[in-house]
């Protein structure tokens, strides 16, 4: 049985000042296994964000289920931990509070919270940066410490939104490599969010595209690079051929969006 | 050298050259016999009667009892605007319940209340408290009715996603990220809570700088009333500058 | 509850438009204020309270027709609205001009902003008993003390509303050519109008506080002296209608100005 299984899913949301829905994901499949690294591409607004979230029970589905372990999806659980983009740091705290945080939520009673915020904050390279509140931080430093919040909870699955979104492309790339390498130590299931074609392709053993209008899953790539991935990769012919197949694939999003552009 | 150091401390040097030429201005239109002392008294007389005052006990004396009705009406202040403020930037039924109240609070000039009060609490203290504890709670209550409503969703949503519940957003997300609109808020009320209490002490009282004020005015003794005049513009800087200083402390984690 | 997930919020905003034809939070505005209304009209009879220091609705609206009908209710005002309106008119040509010279001068800021940040900041309707003293007890102690507090706020921001003005735009037009009077009448000036009158919006609650403070401190006539004059002889109900006025007054003026401010908003960014 897979770890996580969405099955028909679809979300809606309200369109603003009527009441109709709009329909943002509609009738998803996937299963994902154990210890998989799944990235997510698809051009803006296609229901990645949505996917996600509904896996980690910050939205409803209107129909169809994600059950993760076979237990249905319908709140945020402790089996579960998101990575957001850097805003989602709590100013006020420093680092270490910062890491502390979802322990706080979750009342982690296994071992001491600071402790194992310290630990944590190492494993991403941060040791010495404890007392830092974030606006002291880079842009990569910060989504360290996103990272390490979510790890330090010890979840099942990582969910990953655009962690990377709004760094330089070198930064992500550095980024994406330190990632994989505390990755490769537990191998936790990951869903990771991307626009960027190389990084879906760096990062996952799959790779699912989706579409919108209303936000589908067109295809799903299966990544045979090995692992360790090391950056020697990105220039090999395998890497490119992936790479065309993805810019292909999500061609015909770019030309539809062309079309929009125009007609308006 | 000189000029390097000059140039550094501009402000800081024709600002208080700025306050000395005013008050070296005040001392010669009265010698040059252009202004009667009687309107506007002298520096020195005023700096003299000053530490009359003073060694007699009667400045502190003043000094205190406004203080003393300032920190009153000042802590119930912050109090209920923080209360009612944390209430309706969490329920968004409370803030309906009670804007109408607010958004009368905010056009009526509270002082046009000031005789029911005295029919109310009689002349003295609590008047005095009743009327600076109104002059300051709008903006403590509307700062941080803002801070709450406006916590960041991002930050909610994060916190959601770790398993936080009610209860935990509202102490660990929203309550620390309004520390500084409050403090703000109480910056503004400090200098309100001032206003209503030397006012309230024009009025009646029986001690206090607002009291000595109006005492010294019936009697035409402007040199003693600009003593007391004096002290409350002195209080009133400091008193915001301290407060302007803790804005600063809790604000440190803002992106500058 | 505000901090829920918003998947309930929008679901009970759905089931509660479908019911009822006003939104939830101006019903429940509306059916507080009646709540009030109702407490203060009933708390007296039921001996609640003592209705000699509380009067009730009914009495007041009774009371604000006898006040308009005769009380002289005109002549005060017009005193009153006169000091308020000469203070105002005063302190607008000599804090607009002055704001604007310490906006653009740094050593014209850097001398005079110590005096003025302390009377910003101070309440100077301390300066009340003096005026009095200099001027007298009639209409010329409130006009100097509407003016005192007025000026002072709309001196600090149009001074900011001047500092704030797009060096980029300063800089196209000076390599157009422009003059420093150009500039400063095509580009400043336009440039800080809503700053001045956010000032003038601050600057309304001063000076309506100014006149009442004025007039409650020493005087014959005006709706300061009427609200003392019906405090102490306990008349709460037609106490209550002059500070009602005056409220309304003031909220008035304020929406007028604010509704200004809003216009040259939008008008600059069309
Ligand atoms: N809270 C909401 N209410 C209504 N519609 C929403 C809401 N959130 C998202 N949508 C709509 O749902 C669709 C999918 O949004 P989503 O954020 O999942 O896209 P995305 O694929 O993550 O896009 P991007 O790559 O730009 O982040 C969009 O059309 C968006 O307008
Ligand atoms: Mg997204």
């Amino acid at each position: 049985m897979a770890q996580i299984e969405i099955r028909d899913l679809t979300i809606e949301y309200r369109k603003p000042n009527s009441d109709e829905p709009f329909v943002a994901v509609d009738r998803v499949s996937l299963d994902i296994a154990k210890g998989e690294f799944v990235t997510i591409v698809g051009s803006s607004g296609c229901g990645k964000s949505t996917l996600l979230l509904a896996a980690a029970g910050l939205v409803n589905s209107a129909s169809g289920s994600i059950t993760i372990n076979g237990k249905e999806v319908s709140d945020p659980g402790p089996d579960r931990a998101m990575v957001f983009q850097e805003a989602s740091l709590l100013p006020w705290r420093s680092v270490l509070g910062n890491v502390r945080f979802g322990l706080e939520m979750q009342r982690w009673k296994k071992d001491d919270p600071t402790e194992r915020a310290r630990r944590f904050i190492r494993m991403v390279g941060l040791g010495a940066f404890s007392d830092y509140h974030p606006h002291q931080l880079s842009g990569g430093m910060r989504q360290r410490v996103n990272i390490a919040r979510a790890l330090a909870v010890d979840p099942h699955v990582l969910l990953m939104d655009e962690p990377f979104g709004a760094l330089d492309a070198q930064t992500r790339e550095v980024m994406g490599d330190e990632l994989l390498k505390i990755w490769e130590r537990d191998r936790k299931t990951a869903l990771f969010v991307t626009h960027d074609i190389d990084e879906a392709v760096f990062l996952g053993d799959r790779v699912v595209v989706m579409g919108r209008d209303p936000g589908h899953i067109r295809e799903i790539i299966d990544i045979d690079l090995p692992r360790p991935r090391t950056a020697a990769m990105l220039d090999s012919d395998q890497f490119a051929a992936y790479r065309r197949r993805l810019r292909e694939g999500l061609g015909e999003d770019m030309a539809a969006m062309h079309m929009i552009t125009e007609a308006a | 050298m000189m000029t390097e150091l000059y140039r550094r401390h501009e402000a800081l040097v024709l600002g208080t050259l700025s306050l000395l030429t005013i008050g070296i201005l005040w001392q010669a239109v009265v010698s040059a016999g252009l202004i009667n002392p009687f309107f506007i008294s002298t520096p020195g007389a005023v700096f003299k009667e000053m530490g009359v005052q003073f060694a007699d006990g009667t400045l502190v004396e003043n000094i205190l009892a406004s203080l003393h009705s300032f920190v009153l009406a000042l802590a119930l202040a912050a109090g209920v605007g923080i209360g009612l403020g944390v209430l309706a930037g969490w329920f968004p039924d409370a803030e309906a319940a009670l804007e109408p109240f607010i958004w009368f609070k905010y056009s009526a000039p509270t002082i046009a209340f000031y005789p029911l009060f005295v029919a109310w609490l009689g002349y003295g203290t609590p008047t005095i408290v009743a009327i600076a504890f109104l002059f300051a709670l709008t903006p403590i209550y509307a700062n941080t009715l803002s801070g709450i409503k406006n916590v960041d969703r991002d930050l909610v949503r994060a916190a959601h996603s770790f398993g936080a519940r009610p209860l935990d957003i509202f102490l660990r997300v929203a309550l620390p990220g309004s520390v500084p609109i409050v403090v703000a808020g109480l910056r503004l009320g400090v200098g309100r809570a001032l206003t209503g209490v030397v006012v309230a002490e024009l009025f009646g009282a029986s001690a206090g700088l607002g009291y000595s004020i109006a005492y010294h005015a019936q009697l035409l003794q402007t040199t003693k009333m600009m003593v007391s005049i004096l002290v409350i513009i002195l209080l009133g800087v400091v008193l915001t500058q301290m407060l302007s200083w803790l804005e600063k402390k809790t604000d440190s984690w803002r992106v500058p | 509850m505000a901090m829920a997930t918003s998947k309930s919020t929008a679901m009970e905003g759905r089931a509660w438009n479908a019911r009822f034809p006003l939104s939830r939070s101006t019903t429940i505005s509306c059916l507080s204020v009646l709540l009030f209304f109702v407490v203060w009209q009933v708390a007296p009879e039921l001996g609640l309270v003592n209705g000699r220091f509380t009067s009730q609705p009914t009495k007041v609206a009774a009371a604000a027709l006898e006040v308009f009908a005769s009380d002289d209710f005109f002549y005060h005002a017009r005193i009153s609205l006169t000091e308020f309106v000469l203070g105002f008119a005063l302190a607008l040509v000599v804090s607009v001009p002055l704001g604007a010279l310490l906006g653009t001068s740094k050593h014209a800021r850097y001398i005079l902003d110590p005096p003025l940040m302390a009377l910003y900041i101070a309440p100077t309707l301390v300066l009340l008993p003096i005026m009095v003293i200099w001027l007298g007890i009639g209409m010329a102690s409130k006009v100097a003390v509407v003016f005192l507090g007025v000026i002072f706020p709309i001196i600090v921001n149009t001074m900011a509303g001047m500092r704030e003005a797009d060096p980029r735009l300063i800089r196209a037009a000076r390599s157009f050519g422009a003059s420093r009077l150009d500039i400063f009448t095509r580009i400043l000036v336009p440039g800080s109008l809503p700053s001045i009158l956010m000032g003038v919006r601050l600057a309304v609650g001063r000076g309506v506080l100014g006149v009442v403070v004025g007039e409650l401190y020493v005087s014959q006539v005006g709706v300061g002296h009427q609200l003392m004059t019906y405090g102490s002889s306990m008349r709460i109900d037609r106490l209550l209608v002059y500070a009602l006025v005056i409220s309304v007054f003031g909220y008035t003026l304020t929406s007028l100005v604010r509704l200004l401010e809003s216009r040259v908003r939008n008008w600059r960014t069309e």
